[in-house]
């Protein structure tokens, strides 16, 4: 009973700090293309009173990535239903150009700002339309949600190291008399605290087995079933064999630093 | 005979040097000889051993065991040294959730003997120290005395050129104590091992010609 106890007391904060890096990667890997979207997605309306080309524009402002033509005939077919050819060709000729305008990189709502600014500065520029709230609120949002849940990660993963750290001391009452011991009699490092690395290295197995458990579960099980858009979509992506690998090269890296900080501080003999 | 220790205008002290403990010391030890170091308490008798063993540095001199001198002494080295020495402590430093063989052969373990060989050394060891029957116990389940006999069967275990005890009879009856004395006596007689004990008093029965050093006033002085 002890012995479990002893184990689980390592385990479950070292499972905590897993799922936290593991739901980290996770969340980066299958928001990233959505975000990706979000980006490229945008695009500005401008209209022109004469034709334009890219080029008009990039010299307005760098920021301009590209340049879609919307097609006038689709506008007055949409609002000159059922008149006459002839009048559908004057309100034709009376309209102005339309374009679609996407931006080469991210840019904040003052950078919106200054862009339309630049274009508005043409006179062959009638009205620039940024759809800046639209935007900006739906780019906020989703790097608020990123932001909390990395902040969340973050608190997880320091209260879990306060436990791990309550760990270590418990190891070094349990371990520091033997390695005090061996230490006297001349027992190199590896030696002394083999003992301890031992017992890590399993819990940091175990460990990475729990949370590798835990998210096939979540890939395979629940994702499936879920009905959330983006976990049906990004399945693939929920766990991947690579971060079997992470998860383990952390856990062992916790494990070292753990170990060590035990080990050196139970050097020299006790009176 | 050769000198098994030797120390040569030896300073020690804690806290930097702030606290100087042994003075400006010299003696030489040779191979075979029973050594008892006296003095009152807080004089620095358990700090030279400590020297010894090589846990405290030497702040200025030479303080040289088997060869190595522990003043500029590496890692490494003093690490070796110690698996040469046997150490014996009044609380006894015995690891308590090993059983009493694992103890004992605690330093063939870290010399890297097989366990069959460590398995033939514990009961040898263990039948000199009379307690064959308690190899498989655990140390709190035997007596002060008992405890103690471990403790000298580990320092036995290797053969070691010199066994350095620190007040291995303190906590001990009278009984027990001769039993130690005993073994170690043997030891020095039989292995030519040199024996540095510490100790509050001489023991009233002892067999062996010794020499006596007495700590005081920081000097290291022998008495004839």
């Amino acid at each position: 009973m002890k012995f479990i106890k002893n184990h689980l007391m390592f385990i479950l904060p070292l499972v905590t700090i897993l799922l936290g890096i593991e739901f980290y990667l996770v969340f980066d890997r299958t928001t990233d293309s959505y975000e990706k979207g979000l980006k490229e997605g945008y695009s500005m309306l401008v209209v022109t009173k004469k034709p334009a080309v890219l080029e008009d524009f990039k010299k307005l402002n760098p920021q301009v990535g590209s340049l879609e033509k919307i097609k006038r005939q689709n506008i007055v077919a949409e609002i000159a239903k059922g008149v006459n050819k002839g009048t559908q060709n004057e309100i034709l000729a009376a309209l102005p150009y339309f374009y679609n305008v996407s931006l080469q990189t991210y840019v904040d709502t003052a950078g919106l700002e200054k862009v339309k600014n630049d274009l508005e500065k043409d006179p062959n520029v009638k009205k620039v339309e940024t759809f800046g709230n639209a935007y900006s609120s739906a780019y906020k949002l989703f790097s608020f949600i990123k932001f909390t849940l990395k902040l969340f990660i973050g608190f997880m993963g320091i209260v879990s190291l306060f436990l791990i750290i309550k760990q270590m001391e418990i190891w070094k009452y349990a371990h520091k008399e033997r390695m005090q011991v061996m230490e006297i009699f001349g027992a190199p490092l590896m030696l002394r605290s083999g003992i301890l690395f031992k017992v890590a290295i399993m819990d940091a197995f175990v460990a990475t087995l729990l949370t590798s458990a835990f998210f096939l579960y979540i890939k395979f099980q629940w994702a499936a079933h879920s009905g959330i858009d983006i976990m049906m979509q990004k399945q693939e992506e929920l766990f991947i064999l690579s971060d079997i690998g992470i998860l383990l090269g952390s856990a062992l890296l916790i494990v070292i630093i753990a170990v060590y900080s035990v080990v050196f501080s139970s050097k020299g003999v006790q009176e | 005979m050769s000198n098994v220790i030797s120390a040569s205008h030896l300073t020690l002290s804690y806290d930097n040097g702030s606290k100087e403990i042994i003075k400006d010391a010299n003696f030489n030890i040779k191979k075979g000889e029973f050594v008892f170091i006296t003095g009152p308490s807080g004089s620095g008798k358990s700090t030279l051993l400590k020297a010894l063993y090589g846990q405290l540095r030497p702040g200025e001199g030479s303080l040289i065991i088997g060869g190595h001198d522990l003043s500029s002494i590496r890692k490494g080295k003093l690490q070796e040294l110690r698996t040469h020495l046997g150490i014996i402590f009044q609380d006894y430093k015995l690891v308590n959730e090993w059983t009493v063989s694992k103890n004992v052969v605690l330093p063939l373990m870290i010399a890297g003997y097989s366990v069959d060989v460590q398995n033939i050394q514990a009961q040898r060891l263990l039948k000199h120290v009379k307690l064959s029957e308690h190899g498989d116990k655990f140390p709190l389940e035997l007596s002060g005395g008992e405890q103690q006999r471990v403790g000298v069967a580990r320092a036995l275990a290797k053969n070691p050129v010199v066994i350095l005890a620190d007040e291995p009879t303190g906590n001990l009856d009278d009984y027990s104590s001769n039993v130690i004395w005993d073994l170690m006596e043997n030891a020095c007689q039989q292995l030519e091992t040199t024996v540095l004990v510490v100790t509050h008093k001489i023991p009233t029965i002892f067999s062996l010609p010794y020499r006596h050093f007495i700590i005081e006033s920081k000097g290291v002085y022998e008495v004839h």
